[in-house]
């Protein structure tokens, strides 16, 4: 089968064609990727979408915020609702909490400056639709680059009870130090999911953390995201 | 400043009482004052080169002697064919005087700028790296000020629009106290055709001429003029000539371009820099042959009961002209409309090789197409400081501290310890193509996707050593920059530059820019290195404080490596490897930091480079390379050889067990030869078994080799064989210090 991915173009995403990349180029195994300017997504047409990273419409007045309410959303959330899976990667993070397809927020930095640099993060929930391929416990090392990262929520007791927390940042051992929580992240927190875990959001990006070649230690653990994805549309198609 | 009149307005210019009987009796009338404007901006310094553009004759034509090179310098960026059918492009750029005035906008808009260059040679820009000056931080707070934001200016710009910063420079010298250097180099990859598709002429008469993107506004009116003056109190007035960057515009831009650009149907491109559309639209039609007719009430402004010569002088950022073919018009609108662009169809082009302008029933430009980019040349006198004998005669103080004690006080100092609170603030990874990361190696190194080729780039240059002798210290620069890319594996392929220097009417200003220049070419020439851009700055100095700045040709090299396990990197990598010193240390410490930031010195004897030497150097390295001999790599630079050996054990966490004994001159203090800038020099790390092999490839090139030590699992580094004490260091203290500096500065 041809599963098809739509990534979504909005003005100002600038990690569109790193991701396209990686879906056509890296992972391939049956994915047909296509890059759809925001008001052109009609969901019915494919299995799966990533909001890629970038500076949504320059992240004027709030990081996500203006993006949050492109038809694209709109098309999103009957996506959400069919059960297809939608991630969100950074600026698509933000986008995504902004819509309220996700709990929490992401604020500035603690340090107030944008931060780019190798992370680790831990993986908590391997149920989700693009965790599948992943053990509890699993370090995976993959970059940050944001600006607005620290995650917020008021309600984390809920989000711990229903297993909504993905990822956290961790040493390279998967202690969780204030030092290896880049961005001052309320528990570390650096991906969530929603409650039937067909969305993750997650600050670290991915897609470039698929290819040896872009890693510091030759891994390739951002594939595991789109690896899991593809075997959650097979096994939901099925 | 003489004063023109027309039709009652009366107008300041900087231009000569020459030049404005030349400009009367071409026109055979007196201008309108939008006329005077745009001959004013036009025959700027910045604009017309007119100082500098009788010497930069001396950099011999890159495109007639090298056929891998498709435009050279003249052009919006110089063009290079790297093969598998793909065109490189790259250009430099300085933005200082904006940036000393307003930082953030000022470096913002710098980057905006030198990304528009780069785009209308119709390639996608993915690449940014930015050479950088300030006065030293320490007890400075209005260093700190310009720094800290200079650096915010670049991130939010350049993140936002997705190019990654991959490298850079920065330098702290007293002489940038005031006037800082914000230099800013863009580099692009597209196919040839991506290239030819685009180019910057309109040559075909009866096509569009369309503006797209920001609006005009009343910012940035006469920034160029602005930038060919010296700084003064008055500057702090001259704040609304610094434009305002809109990234966001900026990435949509680069889109929508790109875009059109793929359609076929672009006939001629440019952007809107410095002149905005006087200089777009007099250069397009000038250079194509063409004329063009221009209709004022189409293009679209920012602000009501803007005045022609505001429109037509009007610096605001985010623009481009295109030149459309006809039978394009609509196909190119549509990619406009569908990234939301702004655009307006302003007129066409015609065979008059007149450029009209009408505001209404007013013709206030029509003026012959060439006539504004025609600025006569000045020719400048040029004379040698007097200071300058009594300088290099500085002697070397006897060190009357430990060894010991000025290693760690020279990694720690401020132009040798870690930039990585600059390049962490940077995105350098975006476009998946960052192999080897800032702060990783000395350049940065870029996949090219769909081919086994990678880019290597680096910008630089020591501005203290040019300040001793500006013909050697240029030269000497170029050793040190194509020396990062060559400790990469990459074989250096193409330069651009960027001339910082004071005023040009002082004639020992002039001096250093000429000598300078000089000292490019006679390299570039003898080494087969194309110059294919560049870029002047003068009048770079402070009319407060009298003092203008280190002269400062900055470089960048762009180099090409084959094949992935060609890719060499600059930490040490295993205990027991051989640790050699390449090339010949000379007790040369004219403008070193060793002087710098031990005795308060700028004077002594400075690097001198010998071409042929070097490129022995370079041969061997490569014959090193192609036999597969070398683990490591690293350019010695500032600081010395012990420097560099204390960098490349960081990473890892190695050590070194070094031996100096015969590896230098009798006649060499400890402290020439460890602190010695010497350029041409290189530490590699190898296997001990390949040694003999190594030494037969240097003894039949006649290179200077020596064994200097091992790799050691301790991350402690001893120094035998020296004649005065043995020296022990301890590698963690060393990069604690590294590390801390500018963090210890700046976050208070």
């Amino acid at each position: 089968m041809t599963i098809k991915i739509a990534v979504i173009q909005f003005p100002g995403s600038n990690c569109d064609l790193d991701t396209l990349h990686v879906l056509n180029n890296v992972i391939s195994n049956g994915i047909e990727a296509e890059l759809i300017w925001h008001n052109h997504f009609k969901e019915a047409q494919f299995d799966g979408v990533v909001l890629p990273g970038g500076f949504s419409f320059g992240d004027y007045l709030r990081s996500g915020i203006i993006a949050a309410h492109s038809p694209a959303l709109d098309e999103a959330r009957i996506m959400l609702k069919d059960g297809k899976p939608i991630i969100g990667i950074c600026n698509g993070f933000q986008i995504l909490a902004e819509a309220q397809f996700l709990p929490g927020a992401l604020l500035r930095n603690d340090s107030l400056k944008f931060i780019c640099k190798w992370v680790n993060i831990k993986v908590e929930n391997n149920k989700t639709a693009f965790t599948s391929k992943m053990n509890i416990g699993d370090v995976l090392a993959i970059p940050i680059a944001h600006g607005e990262g620290r995650y917020y929520t008021d309600k984390l007791k809920e989000l711990e009870e229903n297993n909504q927390i993905v990822f956290r940042y961790s040493t390279e051992n998967g202690e969780l130090t204030e030092q290896a929580n880049p961005n001052g992240s309320l528990e570390s927190i650096a991906g969530v999911c929603n409650l039937e875990q067909n969305c993750l959001g997650l600050m670290p990006h991915p897609e470039r953390a698929s290819e040896p070649i872009l890693s510091p230690k030759q891994t390739m653990h951002g594939r595991l995201f789109f690896e899991s994805m593809v075997e959650f549309i097979k096994r939901r198609v099925s | 400043m003489p004063k023109v009149l027309s039709n009652g307005d009366e107008l300041d210019v900087d231009l000569t009482e020459p030049e404005i009987k030349q400009i009367k009796n071409l026109l055979e009338r007196d201008p309108t004052i939008t006329e005077w404007g745009m001959f004013d901006v036009m025959h700027s310094e910045h604009c017309s080169y007119k100082s500098s553009r009788p010497k930069l004759k001396l950099f011999e034509d890159a495109e007639k002697n090298y056929d891998y090179v498709l435009a050279g310098p003249g052009q919006d960026a110089g063009v290079i064919d790297i093969g598998d059918g793909f065109a490189l492009a790259f250009r430099i750029e300085s933005h200082n005087h904006p940036s000393a005035i307003e930082p953030y906008h000022g470096a913002a808009t710098g980057i905006g700028g030198i990304i528009r260059d780069i785009l209308c040679m119709g390639v996608r820009p993915i690449a940014l790296l930015d050479p950088l000056r300030f006065g030293p931080l320490k007890g400075n707070p209005h260093s700190q000020w310009l720094f800290k934001y200079v650096v915010k200016g670049i991130a939010d710009y350049g993140n936002c629009t997705g190019i990654p910063t991959i490298g850079g420079e920065v330098e702290f010298d007293k002489s940038f106290e005031s006037n800082c250097l914000v230099n800013v180099a863009c580099i692009g990859l597209g196919t040839i055709e991506d290239f030819k598709h685009a180019p910057s002429k309109a040559y075909n008469p009866g096509d569009y001429v369309i503006l797209m993107g920001g609006s005009t506004g009343r910012d940035g009116i006469h920034g160029v003029t602005f930038a060919s003056r010296t700084l003064t109190e008055m500057s702090e007035a001259d704040r609304p000539a610094v434009q305002i960057g809109d990234p966001f515009t900026k990435k949509m831009i680069i889109e929508a371009t790109l875009e059109a650009v793929k359609t076929g149907y672009v006939r001629g491109l440019k952007d809107l820099g410095g002149g905005g559309l006087s200089c777009a639209l007099s250069e397009l039609t000038g250079d194509g042959g063409t004329g063009g007719d221009i209709d004022m009430s189409k293009i679209f402004t920012r602000e009501p009961g803007m005045n022609s010569f505001e429109v037509m002088l009007s610096e605001s950022q985010e623009r481009m002209a295109f030149i459309v073919k006809p039978v394009g018009l609509e196909t190119i609108l549509e990619a406009f409309r569908k990234f939301e662009m702004a655009h307006a169809v302003i007129g066409r082009t015609d065979d008059s090789k007149v450029l009209k302008v009408k505001d209404g029933d007013n013709l206030v430009v029509n003026l012959p197409a060439t006539a504004l980019s025609d600025a006569p040349t000045i020719p400048r006198e040029e004379k040698r400081p007097e200071y300058l004998d009594k300088l290099i005669a500085q002697q070397t103080p006897e060190p009357t501290k430990d060894l010991e004690e000025i290693i760690y006080e020279l990694i720690a100092s401020e132009n040798i310890c870690s930039k990585e609170w600059v390049y962490r603030q940077y995105d350098h990874e975006v476009g998946v193509r960052s192999v080897v990361k800032c702060g990783e190696a000395d350049s940065g190194v870029l996949r090219i996707i769909g081919t086994n080729k990678f880019l290597a780039a680096s910008v630089g240059i020591n501005s203290k050593h040019c300040y001793l002798n500006p013909y050697e210290g240029a030269k000497g620069g170029l050793v040190e920059i194509c020396g990062n890319v060559i400790a990469n594996g990459a074989k250096p392929m193409a330069m651009v530059n960027c001339c910082n220097f004071g005023n040009p009417e002082i004639p020992e200003s002039f001096w250093y820019f000429s000598h300078a220049v000089k000292g490019m070419a006679d390299f570039c020439t003898q080494l087969r290195i194309p110059i294919i851009g560049g870029n002047v700055s003068f009048y770079n100095e402070d009319e407060v404080t009298k003092t203008a700045i280190k002269p400062t040709p900055v470089i960048m090299i762009v180099g090409i490596i084959e094949g992935k396990e060609n890719i060499i990197t600059l930490p040490f990598k295993q205990t027991g490897d051989d640790i050699l010193l390449i090339g010949d240390t000379k007790a040369e410490l004219g403008g070193s930091e060793y002087h710098s930031v031990i005795y308060d010195l700028e004077g002594g004897i400075p690097p001198h480079v010998d071409e042929k030497n070097i490129k022995a150097t370079w041969d061997f390295i490569f014959e090193l390379y192609k036999k597969n001999l070398v683990k490591a790599n690293h350019d010695v630079n500032k600081g010395g050889l012990i420097i560099t050996i204390a960098e490349m054990c960081f990473k890892n966490n190695l050590g070194a067990d070094l031996d100096f004994n015969g590896c230098y001159n009798d006649k060499l203090r400890d402290d020439e030869f460890l602190f010695s800038e010497s350029v041409g020099r290189f530490i590699i790390e190898t296997q001990p078994k390949d040694y003999n092999k190594i030494m037969e490839i240097a003894e039949n090139l006649n290179i200077s080799v020596k064994k200097v030590g091992i790799v050691i699992a301790n991350p402690e580094i001893y120094i035998k064989g020296l004649k005065g004490n043995y020296v022990k260091l301890d590698v963690n203290k060393m990069k604690n210090l590294y590390e801390a500096t500018i963090p210890n500065l700046m976050e208070i």
